[in-house]
């Protein structure tokens, strides 16, 4: 189909300084665990969206020197010429996409921990970091003002050295330029503090360095955060940021602008949880009333008339995406293709981002199981080959995040049949329910795009309402079983702090509750008290709790935990979540494990007390939120009983266990886990998977000679 | 004489209103329209329409519909007057005995006709194929009567009025097949946006939760059925199976009211072959409006207020 | 007892349409086919007469009119648990009347007990091939069913007719009869792959076509309905607004 004509401004050309963008779609800066180090990962990783349309791709903050090393976390880097050589692979993979290639030069300041390294940052004033342990920089004099601002004009010219075509000078989530533009960091009374021509005068003196260094053919990008939301201390938009641009419109070719400083940058990267699409708006459309140049910024845009109304609307000039790319880095491709339904949707969770914040491992995405798999697995998201063993029928049990996406890549590899057979009335598992936690709403487009998906694949038939024992599995008549009946939350409070269960925990009773007994059951959680028992650690002890106080419950949320929600720390939901708590007055108790459970009380110690000193809550119902185990039944049922054997003579030739029925896991990792079985059916052993290729520095030599 | 003969739709003693869009219909044809009225008592049973030339009364002992006997009256009016057209309603009466007449009697024939024209002496009729998505022009085969089935609410009732004559047919009717005993009111079950006569349909453009109420309330005072675009659902706020689109329900109730839905692909792919589409949006260029019947370009909640108080 | 089950492949089009040359039809090549969704409704209906009131010697027959791609849909059936399976070859006019003509004497032949059809195809939605069959085949007949009870020993039904606005019709019809199945009388089995198989290797029967005679009507033109013109514009105050739409949805609700 062709494109909307109503979308055609996403698809006119527009002039950043020297460098001409084709389309308004820009890949905003993002951090994937490749860096400088892995480049061809990197290189793949890019070169996939630029491939999916994208006008633009940047790489993640780009570090100019050994001063500023983030490790333990991956960053690009641009320090000596064998940098330029990795990040060359990336600009020339995408120009091969007619794409431009954005670095995104960065010095952290203090918030650089050097653990490689072992240098010592500079920063405007010698206060530690907010965002890192013990992490302090040296108090800048001008002779390092000067060497810094070298730095910058040095890194500058690798990046154009390396192709690059655009090249920021970041300020963004409290990195040096903005530490200079903003009190809270800056506490200097020479000419770089105070007033704020000072304070804006050492980012101004640094694009223009870097401008008169490659400005004639390398467009200059500077990234901005207009509200710190901190107060007076922090980064305003009247008091700086708009003088800011006035001041350096001349010499920016395009204004990248975001909120929000680095210790709490989910107000930045928002989670849908608490934010919907396009929550910047405000202040990218008050930086473009003031600005001459493009202005661009994200707003985890993935609606093809959010973007056309925030460029109609004046508020934008070029849709950047950060999340929605990783989702989906056809998204560009799709619009203009008219295949606004083939748009695999970002449902803003953070997965993606909780792995840099953990210190590095690659991207992983919960809708696109390719993401950072391009390279090392060879994993294309919208290209498939088909299956050598593609004349196979192949049944899979289960219709949840695994199932779907394992039964839609099979169809999508030429399987001759797919049966998804499910026992529920529609297809989603856990994520029919889980969307409708609080807040979680986007999350159902884990479900919905693979549902639109499964009903256009003709090999791919769903069988909803369906129960098959393992004799229904035997009889069923598909050559390859897939087995995805996912998991359960335990009903006997088993759990991974004492790994063993609570005495009195019982989910039979009226009084005692399971996830799943309160938000797919209907069961209700009697009383006015309630106390939730989480020793997960992500979303969902939380989210109940917020969802029972919100009815108007009194909720007591404990965890054997120093922190309630520790995962949700990295996927940047943590701060709002505390609020949200806060403010419904669950009362949180960490630290804490029960010792026993009884109808009316919840009994806990402290974990580090060794007198084991007990505490009485008391509580009208209890939550059981402590570990998940696999609804493995019918596997079991099927490799034990029945016995593999039997099931070859059925015509049976392979019997594979994908997802929460394997163990629990992410849904991302659901996800991931009914892809890779699906991509690999046709592999020698499909069970386990195929070696990746791991980039590293392999030492030539014989091995006799160690 | 040539002429253009409708059969009267009645159901428990009362005129159904699409036996006034025939009569709309058949004014297309030009020739002069009788009406037939078959029932127990057919003067009991008013037909007030401007453009009708004759009712034709058509005693039978049956009060309630029943196939054989429509059928057997209808033939015997067939022989009788020699229509040029005969109009149906395309309802589940008659769909229960036009299509025999159709095959006894060889005429042209076609089902949920929604256009009429003639061309020269010949009639087109213009009916949807494949699902709705396109439509054709139909023609018959010379010399024979044809016998359409005309989809309700294609056309406008004829105003009321006009002064007919009025005629007596008699016909004798073997005993039927299939016998009327009783009627039944439908169970009414869970909500079901799929069978839904009437869905009040709303999007992203109610802004917030807490308006939700408004339209539940707005719902049950219209009568309607509450339905959501995806955007509501991604936020929480409704669950799926109020969900109208391609990853929710597909749904064809004869009237969607849509507030403040833009219209994206998946959710028109769910609803566009709704009866009579209604949209409401302050965005003039939503592509609701490509698919809506009619359209407002207003704020839906200046609009919702008006139709509470209206209901 | 023996219950002949008509079906159709029906075609399904996309999003995208293109016309044949002539203008008379949509290039096949935008059609996706299927078995019509009535159809396995009436299928089902059958298969769970048999299955609860059913004797040995029932038989379940599934009779198609098309040519052999029409074969996929009847396979459908046959995976569902229908025993055999006819199809009558043709590739002309498919106007409800003229298949129902086609139709007739291979039904008739087979002197079934009961006659099912889906009350409409979803790609032709003429809800007539059933009714006008049954007059061919003298059946009495009930269109539009939801519910059926039989009473074989009195040689009769009680059935639902479901009408418009939901009210139900009671109906008793003698039988044999040919009801039309409507969607919603039951929930139709999906087929096992080990089914699907087995219905691959399954003949079906071909017979030739009878006379057809002349089709109840041609399409002289097929075009893509103008899109979005029909939208006529309410404006006026939003009170204005609201009281029209307060009158067509009185008007279309009636």
């Amino acid at each position: 189909m062709a494109r909307d004509p109503k979308y055609d401004i996403l698809f006119e050309p527009i002039q950043l300084g020297p460098k001409t963008m084709k389309n308004r779609f820009y890949q905003i800066p993002h951090c994937n665990g490749f860096g400088s180090e892995k480049p061809l990962s990197q290189a793949y990783f890019r070169a996939m969206k630029a491939e999916g349309g994208y006008g633009a791709c940047c790489t993640e903050y780009c570090s100019i020197s050994p001063e500023s090393d983030d490790t333990h976390r991956v960053s690009a880097r641009l320090w000596d010429d064998e940098d330029v050589k990795n990040l060359s692979v990336m600009c020339e993979m995408l120009h091969e996409h007619g794409a431009l290639a954005a670095a995104e030069l960065w010095y952290g300041g203090p918030h650089a921990p050097c653990m490689e390294s072992r240098s010592v940052p500079r920063g405007p004033s010698q206060i530690p970091s907010d965002f890192e342990y013990l992490t302090y920089a040296k108090e800048m004099d001008k002779d390092d003002i000067r060497e810094v601002q070298q730095l910058y004009v040095d890194a500058a010219i690798r990046a154009r050295e390396a192709g690059f075509d655009i090249v920021y000078v970041y300020g963004s989530h409290s990195y040096l330029p903005q530490q200079f533009l903003t009190p809270y960091y800056n506490k200097r009374t020479d000419e770089y503090g105070g007033s704020f021509e000072n304070r804006a005068r050492f980012w101004r003196e640094t694009i223009e360095q870097v401008r008169e260094a490659v400005g004639d053919d390398t467009a200059i990008a500077v990234r901005m955060s207009c509200d710190m939301f901190m107060g007076d201390a922090g980064t305003q938009l009247e008091r700086d940021c708009l003088p800011f641009v006035e001041l350096c419109d001349e010499i920016v070719d395009v204004w990248d602008i975001n909120v929000s400083g680095i210790s709490e940058w989910g107000e930045d990267a928002t989670p849908s949880r608490f934010y919907p699409s396009g929550r910047l708006l405000p202040w990218q459309e008050a930086v473009k009333k003031v600005a001459k140049k493009p202005v661009l910024g994200v707003g985890r845009f993935t609606s093809p008339d959010l973007m056309v109304d925030a460029i109609n609307s004046g508020k934008l000039d070029i849709i950047a995406t950060c999340r929605p790319s990783i989702s989906d880095p056809f998204l560009p491709k799709k619009i203009d293709e008219g295949r606004l339904d083939d748009i695999r949707e970002c449902i803003g969770c953070n997965i993606c981002i909780s792995r840099w914040e953990i210190g590095g491992p690659p991207v992983i995405c919960t809708q696109n199981a390719t993401a950072g798999e391009e390279y090392r697995r060879g994993w294309h998201p919208e290209k498939f080959d088909t299956a050598e063993n593609a004349d196979n029928d192949v049944l899979v049990v289960g219709a949840g995040p695994a199932g779907m996406e394992c039964a839609m890549i099979l169809g999508k590899r030429g399987m001759r049949r797919v049966h998804l057979v499910e026992v529920a009335d529609d297809m989603g598992g856990i994520m029919r329910w889980i969307p409708q936690l609080p807040g979680l709403g986007e999350w159902a487009r884990v479900v919905n795009y693979r549902k639109i998906q499964i009903d256009k694949l003709r090999n791919v038939e769903f069988i909803p309402g369906t129960t098959l024992d393992a004799n229904g599995v035997k009889e069923y008549g598909a050559e390859i079983v897939v087995i995805a009946t996912g998991g359960y939350w335990v009903g006997d409070g088993l759990n991974g702090c004492t790994h063993d269960t609570i005495p009195g925990a019982d989910a039979s009773q009226p009084w005692c509750l399971t996830p799943e007994q309160i938000m797919r059951d209907g069961k209700d959680v009697p009383g006015a008290r309630v106390v939730v028992i989480d020793n997960d650690g992500y979303f969902m002890g939380v989210s109940l709790a917020e969802k029972l106080a919100s009815e108007g419950k009194k909720v007591t949320l404990m965890t054997h935990l120093g922190h309630i929600a520790p995962y949700m720390h990295f996927t940047l939901e943590a701060p709002n979540q505390h609020r949200k708590l806060h403010k419904l007055g669950v009362d949180i108790v960490t630290s804490h494990m029960p010792s026993r459970i009884e109808q009316g009380a919840v009994v806990a110690t402290h974990v580090f007390d060794e007198d084991g000193h007990e505490q009485t809550w008391e509580a009208d119902a209890v939550v059981l939120v402590t570990q998940r185990r696999s609804n493995e039944a019918l596997y079991r049922e099927l490799k034990d009983s029945v016995g593999f054997d039997t099931l070859r003579g059925e015509g049976i030739t392979a019997c594979y266990r994908i997802g929460d029925c394997e163990a629990p896991r992410l849904i991302a990792d659901c996800v991931f886990s009914g892809h890779r079985l699906a991509r690999e059916i046709d592999s020698e052993n499909p069970e386990v998977p195929k070696p990746f290729i791991r980039e590293r520095r392999v030492i030539e030599r014989e091995l006799a000679a160690v | 004489m040539s002429e253009t003969l409708i059969v009267a739709e009645h159901l428990r003693g009362a005129m159904r209103d699409v036996t006034g869009e025939l009569v709309t219909a058949a004014r297309l044809l030009g020739n002069p329209v009788a009406v037939a009225v078959i029932a127990r008592d057919p003067s009991r049973l008013e037909v007030t329409y401007e453009g009708v030339d004759e009712i034709v009364g058509v005693p039978v002992e049956q009060a309630e519909f029943e196939n054989d006997v429509y059928q057997h009256a209808l033939e015997a009016l067939i022989a009788e007057r020699q229509p040029e057209v005969v109009l149906l309603g395309f309802t589940v009466n008659s769909m229960g005995y036009g299509p025999a007449v159709a095959a006894k009697l060889d005429l042209g024939f076609a089902s949920d006709v929604h256009g009429l024209a003639l061309d020269g002496e010949a009639v087109i009729a213009t009916r949807s194929f494949y699902g709705g998505k396109v439509d054709a022009e139909l023609e018959f085969p010379e010399g024979r009567p044809v016998l359409l089935l005309i989809r309700p609410t294609a056309f406008a009732p004829a105003p009321s009025g006009g002064s007919p004559s009025t005629s007596a047919f008699s016909v004798e009717v073997p005993s039927s097949r299939a016998r009327h005993v009783d009627f039944r009111e439908a169970a009414v079950g869970d909500v079901d946006i799929t069978t839904a006569d009437f869905l009040l349909s709303i999007g992203r453009g109610v802004g917030e939760q807490d308006a939700i109420p408004q339209f539940e309330r707005l719902a049950e005072k219209l009568g309607a059925v509450l339905s959501v675009s995806r955007p509501l659902v991604d936020a929480g706020w409704m669950p799926n199976a109020r969900q109208v689109g391609q990853s929710g329900k597909t749904v064809k109730p004869k009237v969607y009211l849509a507030l403040g839905i833009s219209g994206a692909v998946q959710h028109l792919a769910g609803m566009k072959t709704s009866g009579t589409i209604i949209a409401v949006n302050t965005d003039p260029e939503a592509a609701i409006f490509n698919v809506a019947h009619y359209g407002a370009v207003a704020d839906l909640f200046d609009v919702a207020d008006e139709l509470e108080k209206l209901s | 007892m023996k219950i002949v089950v008509c079906v159709k492949q029906v075609a399904v089009l996309g999003d995208e349409v293109e016309f044949t040359d002539d203008a008379r039809d949509v290039d096949p090549d935008f059609l996706d086919a299927s078995l019509n969704e009535w159809d396995s409704y009436a299928t089902e209906e059958a298969l769970r007469i048999r299955e609860n009131a059913g004797s040995d010697g029932d038989e379940i027959v599934v009779v198609s009119v098309g040519d052999g791609d029409v074969e996929p849909a009847m396979r459908r059936c046959l995976a569902m648990g229908a025993d055999r399976a006819t199809r009558i070859d043709h590739s002309g006019s498919r106007d409800p009347i003229t298949i129902a003509r086609l139709l007739a004497p291979v039904v008739n032949a087979e002197s079934p007990d009961l006659v099912f059809c889906g009350v409409q195809s979803s790609d032709a939605v003429q809800a007539a091939t059933g009714t006008a069959l049954a007059e061919l085949l003298d059946l009495a007949r009930v269109a539009v069913v939801t519910r059926i009870e039989l009473d074989t020993g009195a040689r009769r039904a009680t059935v639902h007719r479901e009408l418009e606005g939901g009210l139900v019709d009671v109906t008793e019809v003698d039988t044999p009869a040919l009801l039309t199945i409507q969607t919603g009388i039951n929930q139709p089995r999906y087929a096992t792959l080990r089914a699907i198989k087995q219905a691959e290797q399954e003949p079906i029967q071909v017979v030739a076509a009878g006379e057809e005679g002349e089709p109840a009507y041609r399409v002289r033109r097929m075009f893509a309905p103008p899109k979005g013109e029909g939208a006529e514009l309410l404006d006026g105050s939003a009170a204005d607004i609201a009281r029209r739409i307060a009158g067509i949805v009185q008007e279309r609700l009636k």
